[in-house]
């Protein structure tokens, strides 16, 4: 009590005086929304449409600070002026950025941990309208990888610096302060974003349990006071797939095919299945009916799908109430010929900030998302199966217009469209967050603030399976005959799920920031709550009288043909934060910070962890002795240690879990008997990282900025599940694709180490500007003790190696001969034309124990990135450059009688005729064939190294003398593309895909134009 | 000093702030899609409810276990066990060739590595039930009742696991737990054969002894009875009486039988082929029962013929087709004989009934016309439609089939017959074949088999034949009588005749049409059949070696 009346009584006597003035960029306009800050206070205010501003400023402080998105912040003394104008510069050193931290944000001059950011203006420029696809090559330290291209499921896999543990990998996603806040950022309306700063290193311990892969946090745009702005763009795109396997052509499928045949029995020849006759007719096309050659991608795809982009925002606000109000439209087709895939999204945001009183502010978010999605019934996973199995010997469609039946009535060109039934799925995303923040008062720098946000989402999905005829031919007696597929037992047949999420999170948190001579505090305690809950429901109804009803109401009858279930779940956690950060002039930087994280998925005594950060920087640029040194023009050493921890493992492994299953049918029904899931860990809790990072920051020649990071990171107590160690003879046996029977126990131990850097150059002369920036980041995990069988040879061994690495045959090159087959060790059934594995361990046998643990994942250890932008008077052209190296994908494609070949095996492929042929000789299943999957080898792993234009912007402004007349204050056109071109040693499929069979929607190249235009 | 005192405020403030929200409550959540130990022992209805699930296993592989769990043994997936004899091969390999080609290793199992794993699992589940059943809250006799039932499972659990790997680990009432060391050699002490077949067969004795005789609304269809046990024993010893386990004696093995048939509660079925359509009937010793919803792979579509737009999955060899007889006459059958042309002639004309019922071959007739598996044009063969499915061996599964259920858009309708997994039928030929054995081919011997070829149509056996000739006999009812059944892989091993019959290539069909004649020839289906002498057992997964550290002795030879 007497610290508060003394600090009253200070406050009470100080005497304030106005300034005003304005604030313009270089070319004399006035800037509007340009933050200024009475520098020691927090107090400030924001300058007006025309760029003017009037403060009251307390006695004894003397310094504005002037900080503007996309400019150089200023400081200026106003000691014994009363008008302050100031030109505010165009950000070339970015130094002076403000940048959001967890919990706050900070100048970048003061950073003492590695945060990355990319602005939402940057993200614009991509027309892929998945912001996950947005983050590649930008900045060190972040490795996506677009897997598939599918609209409205077309996520980037994301990761940052690698990854540290064999559990969960996912990167926790913060927007505008909401942990993990439903909708996540794959599909936030990229003009709504402002921000987005990657938190890579310890600064990320103040998420605590769910921080350890890292922490994205994403701001959304807010108003500026001045007059009401008007934006509008629209954008129109042409995708096409980056890629897709040539496949053979039925010719070459028919001898195939003979070839196989000859394989299991030699002494049938050459042609046991189609006569030399025959396979001419294939390749002549003299008789489509019965000598079909289908190219069964040509038939399904269509050369390029459209999607179109519209954003209207609004933007404004007085002294009192600023807001930004967004509508977007988004459109995607798929790239099916008659297909009725499509992806709709509408979103709206409105981010309303008010002043109520001198000492609160109010701000209010709402944002609401509608993702429509539609499909055929089938998945595109089945599509693209489809149309890589179809064989080039069937007909598509046969020359009276029945289509064929295609691969076992999977014919892909019908599977597509809509004659088999529709699939939508319907999802309402709804964000709410409620701030407020209170001067606390008669303590200057002392505030409380805290939020309510709500989510809420409404997953939504409807498929109506209706049988269709599709016609066989027979060239036997020249019938066609029907074959009826599609639907249930010839009927209808209909799928309904709901899937409702709700997510609830409040925090509350007391600051402290003030500048008390050369001491600079900023501080605060926290606590926040939050619960998740999710429902689930799903039925379905078989034999439809009629396919004109598909309600759930109008299905057979029968009990059998009814079916529904559900399911819920809830996660509940409470944290308490802190965090002190202190500098001296901005020279001495400390911070001190704590988060104490409590979450339901454990049990009563594990449930609450610890993790600490500490970090520290250090200008030497800053130094007087350091003032002669002229080109450097500002240089910072910092480092940062913090734990961090990783809960993201299912609930209630702490006792034994039993579930209902009903299977086994006794009498006339299945009885709903009872199956042990789980085995209990009742020692469960969380996963621990601790993280080390040492950077050094440097801005050179005034233009030239570069940073160079090392980071180190140890996690140990990492939640998996034994499996390997544990003999089955003891009945303790994990199920094949399904939930492990084995708890998640803390025993994985992971190192992961690498160095990130990044060089600038910014220049800008006369019309002309220009900045390039290149990034490059390296992350090697090492696996310290993962469960493995107490005998694993070393050579096999997870231990001492990356994380998901592949244990695969060496390939030596392939059995010409029965010569060459008798020369070397092979298994049992092994004939010329098959692949030679190495006899690792050179012991004249080949067994289990010459397979050997490939060096490389699927997750690249090298990433890097180029970004160029360059401006000449009213153009402006950017491009971004990723790659990856150090990577392996597997992929051996669905071949044999089972399906087509791809033309790089078909074409090259060993056989009795072609001795010197590049690829193994063909058998009839890929997958149990000796060069194939019987003995998994490493001939099917690819270097999936590539460097590709991910994206091109080329701009134009329409100078403003031609416009103003229509009131319009700017008009821009864009031409942009994703994914251009792409240099890779992948010759089927895109580098960045991840099925090991490539049954996916292919990656996207996209070219898009647009125009933006501003009232 | 200010600077101190501000933040102990704040801290102060901030403390108070938290200790408002706190609420210990807040971060307990209870499952409610799960139960824990104490419901199971509780509550009766959900111990009877675990008890039941573990006549099923886990899925251990994928094409496993397709719409429910798998149960004993493989019983109806893609591939059958029969695709790894010579009564099959899987068209599309699917890991069986692997088997054919006599390239199964511990590192190379094939389809043939899950029975392992799948039988500890459960195994060590019945252990549980039988260590906590006497918490339950349940009547003695219910308690009784379902300590058989464990004790029968857990002993079939055994029997998948003795024939197919010798000699096995017994776990005893053993409950294995996580904190366990899993190193402590007690785990990989393998028992002989005798002892475990000794101790398998007192369980089922005990097993049977509380398992009622028949099923009731108490006890439903699905659940073991009393002869589900005693047959099992009658197997059991059965195998142990032959040579490859060489630990047992006929004459315990006939008595077993024997004491089977005595129930007096089983009969023949009077058809063959709907038997095995029929879930309720007298036959039926114990079975798997299926309905849509819990159903087992489609086999109409499966196994069907290309020109159905079936699969042709499973596809018989004519290795079997051989071994059915050509029927003479009323009182006589010959075998057939490929030196014989009128046999090759007429190649599907007056052969044992039970070829048409298990058998579809060029002529038969199935839904509404005959299968066309000639060449040129045959509708069935590589001239059809969808000729990457076409049968490799010119035939094609009749046996399980139901002509009722659709070949094309099966999945909500099909996949429903009953997996039987002990026969009267089988008992029959276990005793004769046993009690030929130990006595000679008596009036007992003749009578058990000749029940069988009466109710197939089949003359009877030529009277006054010798014991090899009455083992002969015995054993070609056992290959075309149980064919699909999953015992020909187990009786050409422990009659040790698996290096000549698994030697033999796999042999196809091919026939060629020109007019109205067809002309037969035999011709290799896949390539390299072949058998060696360690795969009279099963390898024990390399893996599990592996985690053994070594400790865990592999079968011979491998």
């Amino acid at each position: 009590m007497w610290i508060l009346l003394v600090l009253t009584q200070n406050i009470a006597f100080a005497q304030s005086r106005s300034v005003t003035g304005k604030v313009v960029s270089q070319d004399g306009e006035g800037l509007p929304g340009v933050n200024i800050l009475i520098v020691g206070t927090s107090s400030g205010t924001v300058s007006d449409a025309a760029g003017a501003y009037a403060i009251e400023v307390p006695e004894g402080y003397s310094k504005l600070k002037f900080s503007y998105i996309g400019y150089a912040t200023e400081e200026v003394d106003i000691s014994g002026r009363s008008r302050v104008d100031v030109m505010l510069i165009p950000d070339i050193s970015e130094l002076s950025e403000i940048v959001v931290i967890g919990y706050g944000e900070q100048k970048r001059e003061t950073l003492t941990g590695s945060i990355s950011q990319v602005k939402g203006r940057d993200i614009v420029k991509s027309p892929q309208p998945n912001v996950s696809s947005s983050l590649a090559g930008r900045f060190s330290g972040i490795i996506a990888n677009n897997r598939a291209g599918e609209p409205g499921y077309d996520d980037s896999s994301y990761f940052i610096r690698g990854t540290a543990t064999t559990g969960d990998k996912s990167v926790l996603v913060v927007i505008d302060g909401v942990p993990g806040q439903l909708g996540g950022l794959n599909r936030l309306n990229p003009n709504d974003i402002a921000s987005i700063s990657i938190l890579k290193d310890a600064s990320a311990a103040i998420y605590g349990s769910r921080a350890a892969n890292g922490v994205i946090l994403v701001t959304t745009k807010r108003g500026a006071t001045g007059k009401p702005k008007i934006d509008y763009s629209f954008d129109l795109g042409l995708s096409s797939p980056t890629r897709l396997p040539d496949m053979a052509d039925a010719p070459t499928y028919a001898a195939i095919l003979n070839e196989i045949e000859y394989y299991n029995n030699p002494a049938g020849g050459l042609n046991q299945i189609y006569s030399e006759e025959e396979i001419r007719k294939f390749a002549d096309g003299s008789d489509p009916l019965n000598y079909p050659n289908t190219d069964w991608a040509e038939a399904t795809l269509k050369k390029a799908a459209l999607q179109s982009r519209h954003n209207l925002s609004l933007t404004g606000g007085t002294d009192n109430v600023n807001y930004f109000v967004s509508l977007g439209a988004l459109s995607q087709d798929g790239i099916y010929k008659k297909g009725i895939t499509k992806f709709e999204q509408y979103s709206f945001r409105s981010n309303i900030d008010a002043v109520v009183t001198d000492h609160l502010d109010v701000s209010m978010g709402i944002a609401g998302r509608q993702e429509e999605r539609q499909f055929p019934v089938y998945g595109a996973g089945d599509i693209f199966r489809s149309i890589y199995r179809a064989y080039p010997y069937v007909a598509d469609v046969y020359p009276n217009g029945m289509y064929s039946g295609g691969i076992e009535g999977n014919n892909p060109v019908v599977m597509v469209t809509g004659i088999g039934g529709v699939d939508i799925n319907p999802k309402q995303i709804f964000n709410g967050i409620l701030k407020g923040r209170f001067k606390i008062p008669g303590v200057e720098g002392l505030s409380l603030d805290g939020f309510y946000a709500v989510d809420k989402s409404w997953n939504f999905t409807k498929k109506f399976a209706k049988p269709y005829v599709l016609h066989d031919y027979h060239p036997s007696d020249g019938t066609y005959t029907e074959r009826l597929t599609g639907g249930s037992a010839n009927r209808a047949r209909l799928d309904e799920s709901h899937n409702n999420q709700t997510l609830s999170t409040s925090n509350l948190k007391l600051n402290f920031e003030r500048q008390l001579g050369a001491h600079h505090i900023n501080s605060f305690v926290a606590i926040e709550q939050s619960k998740s809950h999710e429902e689930n429901f799903n039925a379905w109804r078989l034999r439809y009288p009629t396919v004109e009803t598909p309600e759930l109401s109008q299905g057979g009858s029968a009990p059998e043909d009814k079916y529904n279930d559900g399911w819920s779940s809830t996660f509940t956690r409470r944290s308490y934060i802190g965090r002190v950060a202190y500098n001296f002039n901005e020279k001495y930087l400390a911070e001190v910070q704590m988060r104490i994280d409590g979450s339901s998925t454990f049990p009563r005594g594990n449930r609450y962890g610890y993790y600490p950060a500490v970090s520290a920087g250090w200008r030497l640029s800053e130094e007087s002795w350091f003032q002669n040194v002229s080109f450097i023009d500002d240089l910072k050493i910092r480092a940062s240690y913090g734990q961090l921890g990783n809960d993201a493992v299912p609930h209630f492994q702490y006792y034994n879990n039993y579930g209902f299953n009903s299977g086994y049918v006794i009498g006339g029904s299945a009885y709903p008997g009872i199956n042990l899931i789980k085995l209990a860990n009742e020692q469960i809790t969380w996963e621990v990282a601790e993280k080390t990072d040492i950077g050094i920051n440097a801005l050179l020649f005034n233009g030239l900025s570069m940073e160079v990071i090392y980071f180190k990171q140890k996690r140990r107590d990492i939640l998996e599940t034994r499996n390997a160690s544990i003999p089955n003879v003891t009945g303790i046996v994990n199920p094949y694709s399904a939930e492990s029977l084995v708890p998640d126990e803390n025993i994985g131990k992971v190192n992961n180490s690498g160095w990130e850097g990044t060089l600038g150059y910014k220049n800008a002369q006369g019309d002309f500007w220009y900045d390039v920036s290149g990034n490059i980041t390296y992350a090697k995990s090492e696996v310290i003790f993962i469960d493995e069988a107490p005998s694993v040879l070393e050579h096999q061994k997870r231990t001492g190696r990356p994380i998901d690495t592949y244990l695969l045959y060496n390939v030596i090159g392939i059995f010409r001969s029965e010569d060459e087959l008798d020369d070397y060790p092979h298994f049992a059934g092994a004939k010329p034309g098959d692949l030679i594995f190495e006899d690792y361990n050179k012991d004249g046998s080949l067994t289990a124990d010459d397979m050997v643990r490939t060096e490389f994942s699927n997750l690249p250890q090298l990433t890097f990135g180029l970004n160029i932008n360059v401006g000449w008077k009213n153009f402006d052209i950017s491009a971004l450059f990723a790659g990856q190296g150090r990577v392996r994908q597997y992929l051996l494609p669905e071949s044999g009688t089972i399906g087509n070949f791809y033309s790089s095996w078909a074409d090259n492929r060993w056989s009795p005729s072609n001795t010197n042929g590049s690829y193994p000789r063909v058998d009839t299943r890929a997958s149990s064939s000796y060069s194939g999957g019987q003995y998994r080898n490493n001939f099917w792993l690819h270097d999936a190294s590539f460097l590709r234009l991910k994206n091109l912007a080329i701009g134009y402004n329409v100078p403003e003398s031609l416009i103003s007349r229509w009131r319009i204050s700017s008009l821009r056109f864009n031409l942009n593309a994703f994914n251009l071109f792409t240099l890779t040693k992948m010759k089927d499929f895109d580098p960045e895909g991840s099925h090991e069979g490539g049954h996916f929607y292919p990656q996207q190249r996209i070219a898009n134009f647009g125009v933006n235009v501003q009232f | 000093m200010k600077t101190i005192k501000i933040f102990l405020y704040a801290s102060l403030a901030g403390s108070l702030a938290l200790s408002t929200g706190c609420d210990e409550n807040f971060l307990d959540i209870n499952a409610t899609d799960r139960v824990s130990d104490a419901s199971i022992v509780s509550d009766s209805t959900l111990f009877e409810g675990f008890v039941i699930n573990r006549y099923m296993g886990i899925r251990l592989t994928e094409k496993e276990g397709e719409g429910t769990p798998p149960g004993f043994g493989r019983g109806f997936e893609y591939a059958l066990w029969s695709s790894l004899t010579d009564e099959s091969i899987y068209n599309n390999d699917d890991n069986t060739w692997v088997i054919q080609r006599g390239q199964l290793a511990p590192e190379n199992l094939g389809i043939a590595g899950t029975l392992w794993g799948r039988s500890y699992r459960s195994i060590r589940e019945c252990n549980y039930a039988l260590k906590n059943i006497g918490a339950v809250v349940m009547s003695e006799a219910r308690k009784n009742l379902l300590t058989a039932e464990l004790k029968f499972i857990r002993a079939y659990r055994y029997h998948d696991l003795i024939r197919n790997y010798g000699e096995v680990v017994l776990l005893g009432d053993n409950v294995p737990n996580l904190g366990d060391d899993f190193l402590d050699p007690g785990f990989f002490q393998k028992s002989s054969i005798a002892d475990a077949i000794e101790y398998v067969a007192g369980e089922l004795d005990e097993a049977a002894a509380g398992l009622p005789l028949n099923n009731s609304s108490g006890w439903p269809l699905g659940r073991a009875t009393k002869g589900a046990a005693m047959a099992l024993k009658a197997r059991l010893l059965l195998y142990a009486a032959s040579p490859l386990y060489n630990a047992g004696s006929w004459v315990e093995a006939a008595q077993a039988a024997k004491d089977v048939m005595e129930l007096g509660k089983y009969n023949l079925h009077g058809d063959y082929q709907s038997l095995f359509l029929d879930e309720n009937s007298q036959e039926i010793i114990f079975e798997r029962l299926y309905r849509v919803g819990t159903r087992h792979v489609c086999l109409e579509i499966s196994n069907g013929p290309n020109g159905y737009g079936g699969w042709g999955g499973n596809t018989p060899l004519q290795n079997l087709v051989d071994a059915y007889e050509v029927v003479v006459d009323e009182n006589t059958a010959v075998p057939f004989d490929w030196n014989n042309p009128d046999h090759v002639n007429n190649m599907y004309e007056n052969r044992d009934p039970r070829f048409y019922s298990t058998i579809l071959h060029n002529g038969a007739p199935y839904r509404g016309r005959q299968v066309e598996t000639f060449i040129p044009g045959g509708a069935d063969s590589r001239d059809g439609n969808d000729n990457w499915n076409t049968s490799k061996t010119g035939y094609y599964l009749r046996k399980f089939i139901d002509e009722n259920l659709p070949i094309q858009n099966p999945w909500d309708v099909a996949g429903i017959q009953p997996w039987i997994y002990i026969r009267y039928g089988e008992v029959l030929l276990n005793y004769a074949e046993a009690q030929n054995e130990a006595a000679g081919p008596d009036e007992t011997v003749y009578e058990a088999v000749n029940l069988i070829r009466d109710r197939a149509g089949m003359p009877d056996l030529p009277a006054g034949l010798t014991k090899e000739q009455m083992r002969e006999a015995i054993r070609r009812e056992r290959q075309v009588e149980l064919a699909f059944e999953e015992h020909r892989f187990y009786d050409v091993r422990r009659w040790m005749i698996a290096m000549e019959t698994e030697n033999v290539p796999a042999y196809g069909i091919q026939i060629e049409k020109d007019g109205d004649t067809f002309t037969y020839t035999r011709k290799v289906a896949i390539d390299g059949r072949s058998f060696k002498e360690q795969h009279y057992w099963l390898p024990i997964p390399r893996s599990e070696i592996q985690s053994s550290n070594n400790q865990l002795q592999q079968n011979p030879k491998y």
